[in-house]
């Protein structure tokens, strides 16, 4: 797999974000072109939305576990992505004649390792990624499991299998 | 015929089918027949006032719809629809 590069202002960019939205997990995407990430698009997370649980590719053991919690409660846990904000991030990237490169989220409690739900709805996902005409991205976890030091890992995820994605910080 | 793609979390509503075939002149049609046949399918995609829930998107032909008619957008004979539930991870 091919490495990534990221500058460091949208490095520092996604770091801000998660600690934002700390204690809940956020999302978004990076796009750019030939591996070196140019843009950021931060989306919304809907998790929270009556619903949004039974619709996304959790399995049913996930969703059951959502359904039972408050709002902010699964917004501790999970994120949904607004498809509105990614649709209108789509077309940005299309229009910018952008890649989308990478799918980030942050853990705000766990390891940047990317739990057995990612790997399912990234494996779920493997199918639709070119019936929206989307390459396959990478996907990046910012922890904040320690609050001054965060850690972001990138991962590729094919076929439920989990390797490294090479990851160069830019300045 | 329009032939729609069924993502996984839908499938136990059209009995495990990724594809199913229907008639329709626009989505807002297209939903309707769905429910017809497969009871509870307009619930996971529309709101209260029929609206596209914001976890869901439903692409013709690979265009989003949001970015044509909404559930307005007109189909004709030979599209493909995709349902595509929203990306998320735990």
């Amino acid at each position: 797999m091919s490495n990534l590069i990221i500058p460091q202002a949208i490095h520092d960019d996604m770091v801000i974000h998660a600690r934002e939205l700390d204690p809940y997990e956020c999302c978004g995407l990076l796009a750019g072109t030939n591996g070196t990430v140019t843009h950021i698009y931060r989306i919304k997370n809907i998790v929270a939305l009556e619903g949004a649980e039974k619709l996304s590719s959790f399995d049913p053991a996930k969703a059951e576990h959502l359904g039972r919690l408050s709002p902010a409660e699964r917004a501790e846990i999970a994120f949904v992505m607004d498809m509105q904000d990614f649709s209108t991030a789509k077309k940005d990237i299309r229009n910018k004649g952008l890649v989308l490169q990478v799918v980030y989220h942050s853990h705000p409690h766990d390891p940047a390792r990317p739990s057995i739900t990612d790997i399912k709805i990234a494996t779920d996902y493997e199918e639709i990624w070119p019936k929206i005409n989307l390459p396959i991205p990478a996907y990046l976890i910012i922890s904040l499991m320690e609050k001054s030091k965060p850690d972001i890992r990138g991962f590729w995820i094919k076929g439920g299998t989990v390797t490294l994605a090479h990851i160069t910080t830019a300045t | 015929m329009i032939k729609v793609r069924i993502p996984t979390p839908l499938r136990p509503l059209t009995k495990g089918q990724g594809e199913v075939d229907t008639q329709a002149h626009t989505i807002v049609e297209m939903i309707d027949t769905l429910n017809a046949s497969h009871p509870g399918i307009k619930d996971r995609l529309c709101d209260d006032t029929g609206e596209l829930r914001r976890f869901v998107n439903i692409y013709v032909n690979e265009e989003d719809i949001r970015f044509l008619k909404g559930k307005e957008t007109s189909l004709k004979d030979g599209d493909e629809v995709s349902i595509v539930p929203a990306i998320a991870g735990g």
